[in-house]
């Protein structure tokens, strides 16, 4: 009998073993992004996005500032102070991200006339002319929200915005 | 199919021979490097945010931007795993039941043909490469002069990429040969010929990804790969007073080996570690969150 008992114990081990391999494990909460991002013909960045490298020149001046990435639409500096990362500046071109655009609606605030908002609890984004996002993250605690907010103006800001306008000529 | 950026991220392995093999270097780079896993936890490491929405938008936004193959993302993790896919003729299985005890290294000699010094250097040199290569894929050129480039690139040397940095400048380069391994590849690559370079097995893999219209032109972006980065090597070695017994000695508080036995010891890690495919995926998920981030 213990010879049984030990047969039947290791096929209920298989059949355990078998159910818990099959069961599918549950969904990613990025599935569904997956899913959009793989149909046929679908891109993340708009061939019309501005080449990243037209934005350096509108970066603070400052030796505390190093670039970091560069693709369409998009570029990005480190600010660092006594060798310690204190945040990330970036510039992205928002063409057809109706999404990223649609969080300045509600924005009560503005620097240097332009709309901004806190996005998360590290982030402020300023956006010009509906077109391109200035953002300036926190990555230090010592890196508050007033500090975020004086270095979206150390940008040159009319200067995108001219950008902006002509870009919107451009396309008319 | 291939994996989703969530799943290689989150497949990352937390306890293995190349996780042990990685922070043994610690003592190169105190407290720099973090085994940091799974995507969401990655997210909320490098950001700092803790809004759930906030979360779900960037992970999103990630997924977008590595699944646009135009982005260069997924060409840059292909090249991290096919420059570390050369010779892992052990592999994780006949290791895998050896995790948590001393690995003998005699049990493994007659399964492991140490390289000759040339192979050796190549194989570092093309390494290099696959540094630069993939990191103007992750990142574009940053700024507007060839000083703004190597600035981002050196500055890049930080957590993942500056472990993986050290791996190769120890694991590659002082093990299998020596305190003076890079006047070595300095004398390797410049008495090379371009029917050498093509013989070379790694080079055959990746040749297709270097820039340059010809071997000859390859091997001259090689060249500069090399020189750009020979005195942040140079700097590390002499700053840390790195020496191949010292690496080794690290090495040995989980595999049993021999003195005298350092290029066996460099072969086995070869075979039997992914660091480049491990650091790699950690690199790339940390520039595409950041940018991730800034898009949203």
């Amino acid at each position: 009998m213990p010879h049984l008992q030990k047969i039947l114990a290791s096929f209920a081990l298989a059949f355990l073993l078998l159910v818990t391999a099959c069961s599918p494990s549950p969904p990613s909460r990025f599935e569904q992004a997956q899913q959009e991002s793989t149909q046929p013909k679908v891109t993340a960045v708009s061939p019309e996005a501005k080449a990243g490298g037209e934005f350096n020149r509108f970066f603070p001046q400052s030796k505390d500032v190093v670039f970091s990435q560069e693709k369409r639409g998009f570029a990005q500096a480190k600010l660092k102070q006594d060798g310690k990362e204190m945040a990330t500046l970036s510039i992205v071109d928002l063409n057809d991200n109706s999404a990223a655009i649609a969080k300045y609606e509600d924005s009560l605030e503005t620097v240097a006339g332009y709309p901004v908002v806190e996005v998360g609890s590290t982030g402020t984004g300023l956006l010009i002319d509906n077109r391109f996002q200035v953002k300036v993250l926190s990555r230090d605690p010592d890196f508050s929200s007033s500090d975020r907010r004086l270095w979206l103006e150390k940008f040159d800001l009319a200067g995108l915005g001219n950008m902006a306008v002509a870009t919107g000529e451009e396309n008319e | 199919m291939s994996k989703t950026i969530y799943e290689l991220v989150d497949d990352l392995p937390e306890r293995n021979l190349t996780i042990f093999a990685l922070n043994s270097l610690d003592f190169v780079i105190p407290g720099q490097w973090q085994n940091l896993t799974g995507f969401e936890n990655t997210i909320r490491e490098i950001t700092g945010e803790t809004d759930e929405a906030i979360i779900q938008q960037i992970g999103d936004r990630a997924v977008w931007l590595y699944n646009d193959k135009s982005q260069g993302y997924q060409q840059a993790l292909w090249l991290y795993q096919t420059i570390d896919r050369a010779g892992s003729a052990l592999g994780s299985a006949a290791l895998a039941n050896k995790v948590g005890e001393k690995i003998p290294l005699l049990g493994f000699l007659n399964r492991l043909t140490p390289k000759a010094d040339r192979a050796q250097t190549l194989d570092l040199s093309l390494k290099l490469v696959v540094e630069i290569v993939a990191y103007c894929r992750i990142n574009g050129i940053p700024g507007d002069s060839i000083g703004d480039f190597v600035a981002a690139l050196v500055d890049n040397y930080t957590g993942p990429s500056l472990m993986r940095m050290s791996a190769l400048v120890c694991f590659d380069g002082l093990i299998p040969l020596g305190t003076n391994f890079l006047s070595q590849v300095e004398t390797t690559l410049n008495n090379l010929s371009p029917k050498a370079l093509e013989d070379n097995e790694s080079y055959q893999r990746i040749h297709d990804s270097i820039p340059g219209n010809s071997t000859t032109g390859k091997l001259e972006f090689i060249n500069r790969s090399f020189e750009s980065v020979q005195g942040w090597m140079g700097d590390l070695v002499r700053d840390r007073d790195l020496t191949a017994e010292k690496v080794a000695d690290r090495l040995s508080s989980f595999i049993d080996f021999s003195e005298g036995k350092l290029d066996y010891l460099a072969a086995f890690l070869d075979v039997s570690t992914n660091y480049y495919e491990h650091t790699g995926i950690q690199t790339l998920a940390r520039s595409l969150i950041e940018r991730a981030v800034a898009e949203i």
